[in-house]
């Protein structure tokens, strides 16, 4: 962070320089002048992005520390820290926030590893006519709307007619009909079953990710590496993986948040069974927010305040492991 | 911001009645949908399409209904051709309206005018609490009140006043696939006792006709209530909270484990349905021919036939009795609220009323069409008298038997927890069920806690 | 200039060597790759067959049906009328999220990384920030006030505004740093030159960031072509809706919507937008085979 800063501070001071030089004016102008240039290429963004993303959260923040109820016209009251005492007494909280973490640890080595395996494999091939295939039959899942995905896989792990169980029961009488497994609905398997789901709708996505990256990577450099004798493994561990860092990064952490706070998928095959491994922190907030009593969104909001913050610990120790090196 | 928003709204409007009536064409249609979409600097660029007298207009009757209402009686677009001037909608997923319904209240306005979808013991109580809905009573003509059956108007009343419209009763009941039945040598008439339903069962799983005799609906609502019921239906608390711990609900749950004994095995499970609504495990198993009864409201049976090889196998039939039992069941409407800060009152009580008496509808609904048969039944005493004077030659035999059951059948007390006591005691009462718990009292106390214990967080 | 592990092997120098020893690491690496397009294209094959299956054939697990019953898509499209009408509106809800997450982003990167007005490191950490936080849920209510504060409700276009921020966080930051890619001296060169910014950043930063761009593009389309919750509170009218949540509103199988009509819908949706993307694809992965360093 500190050499990017410091490389910025000087591409500032050469800027300025040859601002200087390009239009002699006044010291105070120029620098208005440039501050302003900058701010108009970021206030689109900045408004959306205060707009819809910053404003609701500190709104979610102020509820978390009042009495609100959705259900009822009286105003909310401050009531300090309330909410999160109840939270963090409430062995629910707990349990649930347990389950968004044991399906992060189920889906996040899946989604990151094969697509990096598939795209090596896929970024070697040299047929072009081929290459170009493999991409775009690698992209289909991703263009296939969430809903879409949850209904094919409904059908996939389908107890009675699904084509997994039929497999298991009648081509090859591994099961029978009162031993096959129960995938989806609240069983052991459901969170496993889940991220088989997630991981073959972002298998492709990833790729291209993957691709993007690897395309960025001097080519040169394992090259001379390899006339230099160094195995192919060494050339994946000492070039490829750290070029693709960056990108890993950003799966990681992108993945790493969206599996963290899954709720739709959820919803879908779990419902508000409490016993069910679905019922994960997102939900027991869903379900207070907006299913029992009074919608209490107070309490829900420092579940969902507890949550963030725990996935905030895990997020600062994933940047630490991905920190650029030297 | 109303005003804007009714501005907007009216131009909106106008742009679509001029679509439908062909006076401008898609692509206009959509660059005006687009600029009004674009706020108040839309609306200058607008009132130069000539339209503002749709300002002076008040906004036509706005009703929304659930999407599976009109997946399941696809006749209602038809209907309403009745009333030109009526803007219906749709909402597209049960329980994604509601969130919607509560934040307009806050700011004493609806965007809709009557909602139709309502489950009494489901959302009333939370939508007179949130004073999104206001009572029919100053609606509704005197003699439909009086039309209604009286378990369901009462279905549909709190502190007197009638909140709920009721439109489609569903009846809990048994159904069974005769092929299967006879496959297994039973004879074609519904089980009279749960005894005699559990020897049936188990005739068709020894006799392998189906892999499973028996099956139920998971939900406590469908299954653990119409049980007790069918002992007693007095099984309620002073303040309307089901008793988990009476004798009719403990008998209920002893039941559930002898009929899951000769089920498919994944019936507790949720299944991939959406939220439990719809497509649950028994549905699939019934639907796949694979068990011979299912014990739930008879529109899941009719919908799940039309996968069968020959559909006509299905046979409907009442609830069966303890023997020692009264013999009731449960039903709910899905019914029709009345939006406080909607608008055009007396024109959605007009628009309901030929809506919940329309005969094409309970034609439809009744005997099928080619887009499926719902076997919802209508609420008013008088629809089922004129079909017993003059029995049409469409008509069902189950609607005289769901007919002579609604004397004795129970709606599901209203309660703000009504619905949701039994999705926090599922996984308890579950504990038996599942033999982690071998005294089913003892797991129904767990259950009363744990609903006490959510409602006393608020 | 690619260099290929494949033919690096000094198999390739002996051809006398039978083909198959000869390409033995291909044949390896090109299994694995089509084994996972298998497992991709599979399910999606189960879904082509259910729409030509008879209605008990729906049912059972087999893959071939007993009975064919072609009759489904005729159904779907008489049937159900508003099916072109929310196709048009995922369409130009999604173009407008994708062009415009991508433009804004692709500015507040450029900002970020060589303008570095006062701040920014603040900026980049709220946006950081931002992604881990589960706003999506809890911020239903809040974006409904301020939807209806715009007036935007049951507005198909509105939809745009708050699918543009869907993403937005995590577009700027790719875009970020893939700008960082592009040295400083290239950016100041060319401002010698007497570029202003918008130049700058249209002939000789873009350019040099299209990988970046073609990853950001995936990322939204991918959000606002499946986006359900959004789509789902912020719009009423049937018409006004985008794909995914009419389709939502028919997973339950009721009515008409049994499994095979249900899978035609299926197909219907997915099949244009495969047919579009084969066709611009090119472009597409184009900016991926092109390595940043022949700029």
């Amino acid at each position: 962070m500190a050499d990017i800063k410091q490389s910025g501070q000087m591409a500032r001071s050469r800027r300025l320089a040859s601002n200087t030089v390009r239009r002699p004016r006044g010291h105070w102008a120029s620098q208005f002048r440039k501050s302003l240039g900058s701010w108009v290429f970021l206030l689109p963004a900045l408004i959306f992005f205060v707009g819809y993303q910053v404003y609701p959260i500190f709104r979610v923040l102020w509820m978390s520390f009042t009495d609100y109820q959705a259900l009822t016209n009286e105003p909310a009251n401050w009531v300090g820290l309330d909410n999160y005492k109840a939270a963090m007494s409430d062995p629910l909280m707990w349990s649930s926030l347990g389950r968004a973490a044991l399906f992060t640890l189920m889906f996040l080595p899946g989604t990151i590893i094969l697509p990096l395996l598939l795209a090596i494999l896929v970024d070697r091939v040299k047929n072009p006519w081929l290459a170009t295939v493999y991409r775009v039959v690698l992209i289909i899942p991703a263009v296939i709307p969430s809903t879409l995905v949850f209904v094919l896989w409904k059908w996939m792990y389908n107890f009675q007619s699904g084509p997994i169980n039929h497999f298991l029961v009648e081509t090859t009488g591994l099961f029978t009909l009162q031993n096959a497994p129960q995938w989806l609905g609240g069983t052991a398997l459901t969170l496993p079953s889940i991220a088989i789901m997630e991981i073959w709708w972002g298998l492709g996505y990833h790729t291209i990710f993957f691709l993007a990256g690897l395309a960025m990577i001097s080519k040169d450099l394992p090259e001379a590496a390899r006339i230099d004798g160094a195995s192919e493994w060494k050339v994946f561990w000492h070039i490829t993986l750290p070029g693709l860092a960056p990108i890993m990064m950003i799966l990681v952490i992108l993945r790493f948040g969206t599996a963290m706070a899954v709720i739709d998928e959820y919803l879908i095959f779990g419902g508000f069974n409490r016993a069910s491994p679905t019922y994960t922190w997102t939900v027991f907030m869903y379900e207070q927010a907006f299913k029992i009593g009074l919608w209490r969104q107070g309490f829900a909001a420092a579940i969902g305040m507890i949550g963030a913050a725990a996935m905030m610990c895990v997020m600062l120790v994933l940047l630490r492991i991905f920190r650029p090196k030297g | 911001m109303t005003i804007r928003k009714e501005q907007e709204y009216i131009l909106q409007e106008a742009a679509r009645q001029q679509l439908l009536q062909g006076s401008i064409d898609r692509r206009e249609f959509l660059t005006r949908s687009l600029v009004t979409g674009l706020g108040l600097a839309g609306v200058g660029t607008i009132a130069k399409f000539g339209i503002s007298p749709a300002f002076a207009q008040d906004r036509p009757l706005t009703p929304t209904f659930y999407q599976w209402i009109q997946n399941l009686h696809p006749g209602i677009p038809a209907f309403n051709e009745q009333f030109p001037d009526v803007n219906y909608q749709i909402a597209p997923v049960e329980g994604f309206g509601i969130e919607r319904f509560v934040a307009e209240a806050k700011d004493k306005e609806s965007t809709w005018d009557v909602y139709v979808g309502q489950t009494p013991f489901v959302e009333m109580s939370a939508m007179i609490a949130a004073d999104v809905i206001e009572p029919w009573d100053d609606y509704i003509p005197k003699d439909v009140l009086d039309d209604i059956i009286p378990s369901i108007r009462e279905e549909g009343t709190i502190n007197g006043k009638l909140y709920g419209w009721p439109f489609l009763l569903d009846v809990i009941g048994n159904s069974w696939h005769s092929g299967i039945t006879t496959k297994a040598g039973l004879a074609d008439k519904a089980p009279e006792t749960w005894d005699e339903h559990l020897a049936n069962a188990k005739a068709i799983v020894e006799s392998q006709a189906a892999p499973y005799g028996a099956t139920f609906d998971n939900h406590g609502w469908r299954c653990i209530a119409p049980m007790a019921h069918s002992m007693s239906s007095d099984t309620y608390t002073p303040e309307g909270l089901f008793n988990f711990e009476s004798d009719a609900a403990v008998e209920a749950l002893m039941l559930m484990k002898k009929i899951m004994a000769l089920s498919q095995p994944d019936i507790l499970l949720e299944g991939g349905s959406d939220g439990g609504v719809n497509g649950t495990v028994d549905e699939l198993a019934f639907a796949a021919q694979r068990v011979g009864y299912i014990t739930k409201y008879f529109n899941a049976p009719l919908r799940m036939a039309a996968y069968w090889d020959d559909p006509k196998a299905l046979h409907l039939g009442p609830l069966p009795k303890f023997s020692n039992g009264e013999g009731s069941t449960v039903f709910w409407t899905t019914g029709c609220a009345l939006f406080k800060h909607g608008k055009n009152k007396e024109k959605a009580a007009e628009y309901i009323k030929a809506l919940t008496y329309d005969a094409q509808i309970w034609k439809d609904s009744i005997a099928g069409t080619d887009l499926g048969r719902p076997g919802h039944l209508p609420p008013y005493k008088s629809i089922y008298a004129g079909w017993e004077a003059d029995k049409p030659d469409w008509m069902a035999d189950f609607v005289p038997l769901v007919r002579g059951q609604l004397d004795r059948a129970k709606a599901i007390t209203n309660h703000l927890f009504g619905l949701q006591q039994f999705v926090i005691g599922k996984p308890l009462w579950e504990t038996y069920l599942k033999g982690e718990e071998s005294d089913p009292r003892a797991a129904m106390k767990r259950v009363t806690e744990a609903v006490q214990a959510e409602i006393n967080r608020g | 200039m690619s260099v290929d592990v494949f033919q690096r092997r000094p198999a390739a120098a002996r051809p006398k060597r039978s083909w198959f020893v000869r390409n033995k690491s291909a044949i390896f690496s090109h299994s694995i790759i089509n084994f996972f397009l298998l497992i991709i294209l599979l399910p999606l094959t189960w879904v082509l067959m259910m729409s030509v299956k008879s209605m008990p054939d729906a049912m059972r697990g087999n893959f071939w049906p007993r009975k064919f019953d072609f009759t489904h898509y005729a159904y779907v499209l008489q049937k159900i009328e508003t099916l072109p009408v929310n196709l048009f509106n995922s369409i130009y809800v999604t173009a407008a999220t994708v062009l415009l997450t991508t433009l804004f982003a692709a500015l507040a990167g450029y900002a970020l990384v060589h303008l570095r007005p006062r701040f920014s490191g603040i900026l980049v950490a709220a946006l950081l920030i931002s992604l881990y936080f589960p706003t999506r849920v809890v911020s239903i209510i809040s974006v409904y006030e301020i939807q209806s504060f715009l007036g935007l409700i049951n507005s198909t276009a509105g939809l745009i505004l708050p699918y543009i921020t869907l993403n937005l966080a995590i577009s700027i930051l790719i875009m970020r740093s893939v700008f960082q890619l592009v040295p400083h001296e290239v950016i100041e060169a060319a401002k010698v030159d007497g570029a202003g910014n918008w130049r700058t950043l249209w002939t000789i930063a873009l350019p040099m960031a299209r990988n970046g761009l073609v990853v950001v593009l995936v990322v939204n389309f991918v959000t606002a072509w499946g986006e359900f919750l959004l789509g789902a509170t912020l719009t009423n009218d049937q018409s006004a809706r985008t794909m995914p949540v009419v389709l939502a509103g028919a997973q339950g199988g009721l009515g008409q919507w049994t499994w095979p009509n249900l899978a035609a819908v299926y197909v219907i949706v997915v099949a244009p937008g495969l047919i579009a993307f084969t066709f611009v694809q090119k472009l597409f992965f184009k900016g991926m085979n092109e390595g940043v360093g022949k700029g």
